[in-house]
């Protein structure tokens, strides 16, 4: 080396930009890109903490794909949690429109409805629970007290009601998160819009679909794309709340990926599942993308 | 008995009742409970490491990093990619050999192998990135006219332009590793001599232990 090339300002400067960068692409090469290789390649081997690895194929796949009822029963209900996002979407923009508008105290409105956001998600868990409880819970006390039900529900307990109810507390805490980002989207279209649209005579509702909606789709694309990712980060709410019960009414993708590796320590059938739920991420992200019209570019272009 | 009294009246009734969700003699007692139940303060001290250790990382290396994204350099275009594409990657779907790494590491049931997946934040780099990129270049001119080295032009000028993104990073990492449950759930698979505040209260619910002060395992 040298003074030859330490003398030199621009290799002492690309030396430094290398130093400032290293650390963070190792955290990254780390805990991103090297698990998500080495997830590919243990779903094509029978592997377990004691043995040494051995090729497997498609194994596991095959396993997942006739073998595995719990596996499917997941999938559906992720399917499902996704599929609920929209339900979110469309309140956090009711709520959006209405804390966007001169009403009195909206801030305070804005203020409160974000607040669920910053929670810790097991907190919001360990709360909705005792709000279901069948017993103690405020929402069978309400329930009886107004004469809408007989028996007490047992929401978390009940096969059938298991997952609206996880899916209710999800919405709950992200309808917050959502008005924010769908309130930064209303408060970027120009007013004039709307003042052309009400010198030409156009109703309420035109406006609403004519200006709004299409104005405001980087800002729902954006909110379905974390809906899809809820589907991953959801695991804290449903792993409090039910834990994936009863039988297997609430379980998730990520909590079945979570039960194989970590109670049942299979951690090669655990990969397969998880590299499975990857893809299918991706797929819906790509579909969703498209669906905008594909300006969600715009996010990566700057 | 809903059939029997007609249903206004029986929602009247009711509607007293609905005082009942006010607590009768408050008291705060729980509060002192739980000092007792659980080892509270071990685990309020293991967060607030873990998420001191978090938020110091984030905020360095993501400077250091958002810095060097500023500056022109081959590859740069190639590294940008990488972090977009890293975004990508939910950390959910990284936890199996993530886990495995750490163990390989020795790391399992320590204050760092809590806090190192969360070290540095994408979404910071670029808040770093864009600040820095804001600083009008004639200040960092002068800087280098007036003979500072490069780090003391980021110390002295840089960072001190840029407390917005400084104050939104440590938030944003402090929330981060604050609400973090699935990670530290699994580090710390064993006893609870390293066991972040957070992944207490859930495992109690579970097994319902937090009311009876007994059953001091969890899990």
């Amino acid at each position: 080396m040298g003074a030859g090339f330490w003398g030199q300002r621009r290799n002492r400067q690309l030396v430094m930009i290398a130093c400032f960068l290293l650390p963070s692409l190792a955290i990254f090469f780390l805990y991103r890109i090297l698990p998500l290789g080495w997830n590919v390649l243990l779903s094509f081997q029978f592997w377990s903490p004691l043995k040494p690895a051995e090729w497997a194929g498609f194994e596991h796949y095959v396993e997942m794909w006739s073998y595995d009822d719990v596996f499917w029963v997941a999938l559906k209900n992720t399917l499902i949690f996704i599929a609920a996002s929209p339900i979110a979407i469309a309140v956090s923009l009711g709520i959006a429109l209405l804390v966007n508008s001169d009403l009195k105290g909206a801030s305070v409105y804005r203020t409160i409805v974000f607040l669920s956001y910053p929670l810790m998600t097991v907190a919001v868990g360990i709360i909705w629970r005792w709000m279901y409880d069948e017993r103690g819970g405020i929402i069978n006390y309400a329930l009886r007290a107004s004469g809408l039900v007989d028996r007490p529900v047992g929401f978390l307990q009940d096969f059938d009601w298991a997952l609206p109810s996880v899916i209710f507390a999800g919405i709950w805490q992200v309808v917050g998160f959502y008005m924010i980002i769908l309130l930064t989207g209303l408060q970027s279209i120009p007013t004039n819009l709307y003042e052309a649209a009400r010198i030409d005579g156009a109703p309420a509702h035109a406006r609403f679909f004519r200006i709004t909606l299409p104005m405001l789709r980087p800002s729902i694309f954006l909110c379905v794309v974390v809906g899809i990712l809820n589907s991953f980060t959801s695991f804290d709410l449903v792993y409090v709340m039910t834990n994936g019960g009863p039988g297997h009414a609430t379980e998730l993708l990520i909590t079945h990926i979570y039960k194989s590796a970590f109670e049942q320590r299979k951690f090669d059938y655990a990969a397969a599942l998880t590299v499975v739920q990857f893809v299918l991420l991706l797929l819906l992200t790509f579909a969703a993308n498209k669906a905008a019209g594909g300006n969600a570019g715009a996010v990566e272009r700057d | 008995m809903a059939a029997r009294t007609p249903r206004p009246l029986l929602l009247l009734r009711h509607a007293a009742l609905w005082v009942v969700i006010l607590p009768r003699d408050p008291h705060l007692f729980n509060f002192v409970d739980v000092w007792y139940l659980i080892p509270f303060p071990r685990y309020l001290v293991n967060s607030i490491v873990v998420s001191a250790i978090a938020v110091a990382g984030n905020v360095v290396l993501n400077a250091l990093a958002g810095y060097a994204l500023t500056r022109q350099f081959p590859g740069r275009r190639a590294v940008l990619a990488l972090f977009l594409s890293c975004m990508l990657i939910p950390f959910q779907a990284t936890i199996i050999p993530a886990y495995l790494i750490t163990a390989k590491m020795g790391l399992l049931n320590t204050f760092f192998g809590l806090a190192f997946p969360l070290l540095s934040t994408i979404v910071c780099i670029f808040v770093f990135k864009a600040a820095f990129e804001a600083v009008p270049r004639s200040l960092i001119d002068a800087a280098r006219i007036d003979g500072l080295p490069e780090w003391r032009i980021i110390l002295r000028v840089l960072l001190p332009l840029s407390k917005p993104a400084i104050a939104t990073n440590v938030i944003l990492s402090f929330i981060w590793s604050w609400n973090n449950f699935l990670w530290p759930l699994l580090i710390t698979a064993s006893p609870a001599s390293c066991r972040t505040w957070k992944t207490r209260p859930a495992r109690c619910t579970r097994s319902r232990c937090w009311c009876s002060p007994r059953r001091s395992s969890c899990s």
